[in-house]
């Protein structure tokens, strides 16, 4: 059977959260390029897994599925984008095999004949007794996942859950981990696997103290929600970059208006896709934290280097691997491109000169602050009472532009001139689009 | 390493749950075990725990992140802060506090009686701040745990303690604004990557078919209106402000000001 694939799930989840009730069903569809009834499907069935996991059924019944998605700052630092990764399907049968095991397990430690018979008594009538084989493939899955472990001894061999890192822990030491957990996959990347152990110890804390509902103390200013759903490609990449393997894929571009294509294997309803097949031997995965977005960089014979965003990509497979030659030369030429990126440039280093005013009548000098929080190798070369200058190289000035914009009147442009020049006509038109408001004034 | 495992899957999870049972698998050990290796680590446990915790992660695989790089990222100065322990704790008791905190001017306040809401890090400053409810100046209070000189619990009856995190949601709600921000049409094949840059803030996006026009309502908090500016400064002639008398106010300054830096004359 052919690996599932989500990409549908992700750029489908990803408009939604971006684009937050913009679209009607018609539209969406299309920009997703997909039919109407596939829509109707998808948005079905993520509801589902939406209401399983959140068991936030009776509220929110009558909302719609955007709503839901909306990000409210202040009412939850539950992930919401997380149950993504809650939509591997699995037949029903097993998905109640798998739960039978683990809950007995959870008990007392078990052999495969045990579990058989827990198996045999617990499953509901209209569903076909497993064999031991089956079990046994269970049971491997689950070690293999690091979800149970096979006790010492003789044959035949128990089974127990794996879950000693939290039992071992006193509930005090358990909070702990809970909050550096939490503070980790919030303040880190990448962050998924942080997020599914929180939800675990979430699960662990509640049993240990009775079910009391438990307030999240955290809140986490500024978010890039999407963050999550580009990290399902992660690790394929980080394997390919590790393995010296090239990466097969089709690529939608952010700019076009197509954002998905589904593989038909019927070839009457095949269509022309929208994306490109592209083959690159990947090298570097970067994290904006600019924007949220995830980029991966790496080589393509004849382009030479060539960037891709993460959240283009689609039906990734890793392909042939090349030699440690050819990768170490190409990585150093990528690393010696990408010295002087403020994000991904890899055009000609130019050497930028601003000055930062300092904030008139402010107990704190917030302005210099963010400058040297932010301003990455830059340095400050000189001060004086009212302001101070901020030096950089850069490969290009697209994408520091704006950063330095976003500090308004307290950012001067000193140099390149052409610069300079730019900053001047685009805050004149800037003005010219709140002209309106000083005829009020 | 694959996120989209059986194990995860939703039915699974949900069946789990009702009878009380969690899992824990490879994957989040390991992601854990990566993440012991930061710096703070050392603030986040007393020391024995974390030794407990290392040995009991002995067996698992640290993740390795090929080929991972961060850009634009902010300097890290602090991930975690020693006195998040104490306060979530007493957060977690729903009890009071009494708080020794430093002011903006550095003044010192001594021993003020509080209620503590949240604790919020900053992701664009890299800090910790204490959200509180000043009690006798019926304030509500932010204050940089890194000002903090000494907190302790003071108790609160439950009944007060529902009170005064009422009128904190409440004070938070009446801060609440809007703006509504529109995408200049000329830049409509920008528009993922100005979603990307207001993804952070709660919002709703409509779309006017007819004129092609995309437009962003964004809800923010009235303390948070420069951080909102500062994004709308950021994109630049991509994005006009077309509701929220004060945001348009602030543009018109922000770029009269800037012309006045480069000696542009005004009409």
């Amino acid at each position: 059977m052919a690996r599932e694939s989500f990409d549908k799930e992700i750029q489908f989840l990803r408009m939604l959260v971006l684009t937050s009730g913009a679209y009607s069903r018609q539209q969406f569809a299309e920009r997703l390029g997909i039919s109407v009834h596939t829509f109707d499907k998808t948005i079905k069935r993520l509801k589902e897994i939406v209401h399983t996991v959140t068991e936030e059924l009776p509220e929110n019944q009558g909302k719609e599925f955007a709503d839901m998605l909306r990000f409210s700052y202040y009412e939850s630092s539950d992930p919401m984008l997380l149950f993504l990764y809650r939509a591997k399907s699995l037949k029903e049968s097993e998905s109640y095999r798998l739960s039978l095991i683990l809950i007995a397990l959870q008990e007392q430690s078990l052999t495969a004949a045990e579990l058989m018979d827990v198996c045999s008594s617990g499953l509901p009538e209209d569903f076909p007794l497993p064999d031991e084989k089956t079990i046994r493939t269970d049971l491997k899955y689950l070690e293999e996942v690091g979800v149970i472990r096979r006790e010492t001894g003789r044959r035949p061999y128990r089974y127990r859950m794996n879950n000693d890192l939290v039992t071992q822990l006193s509930e005090d030491e358990l909070l702990d981990l809970y909050d550096f957990v939490d503070v980790m996959a919030n303040t880190q990347v990448p962050s998924v696997q942080g997020y599914l152990l929180r939800d675990s110890l979430k699960k662990a804390r509640k049993q240990k103290e009775d079910a009391q509902p438990i307030a999240e103390p955290f809140l986490y200013k500024y978010h890039y929600y999407s963050r999550i759903l580009d990290e399902a490609h992660l690790y394929t990449l980080f394997q390919a970059i590790r393995e010296r393997r090239k990466i097969w894929f089709v690529y939608f571009s952010p700019k076009s208006r197509t954002r998905y294509a589904s593989k038909n294997t019927n070839p009457l309803f095949e269509r022309e896709a929208a994306g490109k097949q592209e083959l690159l031997l990947p090298l570097k995965v970067v994290y904006d934290h600019q924007y949220g977005r995830w980029y991966v960089l790496g080589n393509v014979p004849r382009l030479g280097i060539v960037k891709y965003r993460v959240e283009g990509l689609t039906q990734i497979e890793v392909g042939e691997a090349v030699s440690e030659e050819e990768f170490a030369r190409k990585l150093q030429k990528l690393e010696e491109s990408l010295r002087y990126s403020w994000l991904v440039d890899t055009g000609n280093p130019v050497k930028i000169k601003a000055r930062f005013y300092h904030p008139e009548g402010a107990q704190t000098n917030f302005i210099k602050e963010r400058v040297q929080l932010q301003g990455q190798w830059g340095t400050i070369t000189e001060e004086n009472e009212n302001s101070f200058i901020y030096e950089i190289t850069v490969n290009g000035t697209t994408e520091i532009k704006p950063w330095l914009r976003s500090f308004g009147s307290s950012c001067e442009v000193l140099e390149p001139s052409y610069l300079r020049r730019e900053f001047i006509a685009e805050w004149k038109e800037i003005q010219s689009y709140y002209e309106p408001v000083r005829e009020d004034l | 390493m694959n996120l989209f495992e059986k194990i995860f899957n939703y039915q699974v999870i949900s069946r789990l749950d009702e009878s009380g049972t969690f899992t824990l698998t490879s994957q989040e050990r390991s992601w854990l075990k990566t993440m012991l290796g930061h710096p703070a680590a050392a603030d986040a446990f007393p020391a024995e725990t974390l030794e407990k915790l290392v040995t009991l992660l002995e067996q698992e695989e640290t993740i390795e992140f090929s080929g991972l790089m961060e850009k634009a990222k902010s300097m890290e100065k602090q991930v975690y802060h020693p006195l998040l322990r104490t306060l979530r704790r007493i957060l977690e008791k729903n009890q009071g506090i009494r708080i020794t905190y430093c002011n903006k001017d550095g003044r010192i306040n001594c021993d003020q009686s509080g209620f503590p809401y949240k604790l919020e890090y900053s992701m664009v400053k890299k800090e910790w701040y204490l959200l509180w409810y000043h009690r006798r100046h019926h304030l509500y209070m932010s204050t940089k745990l890194q000002n903090i000189e000494s907190v302790h619990e003071e108790s609160v009856p439950a009944t007060l303690a529902e009170e005064l995190t009422a009128k904190i949601e409440a004070r938070l709600e009446s801060r609440k604004e809007h703006a509504v921000i529109e995408v200049v049409r000329m830049y409509n094949r920008e528009l993922s990557r100005i979603l990307y840059a207001f993804s952070c803030f709660e919002k709703e996006v409509a779309y006017l078919d007819e004129s092609d026009i995309y437009r962003i309502k964004v809800t923010y908090l009235g303390d948070e209106r420069e951080y909102v500016l500062s994004k709308i400064r950021f994109l630049g002639k991509r994005v006009r402000v077309i509701e929220g008398e004060q945001l348009k106010q602030r543009m018109y300054e922000s770029t009269a000001k800037a012309l006045a830096r480069y000696g542009v004359e005004q009409v």
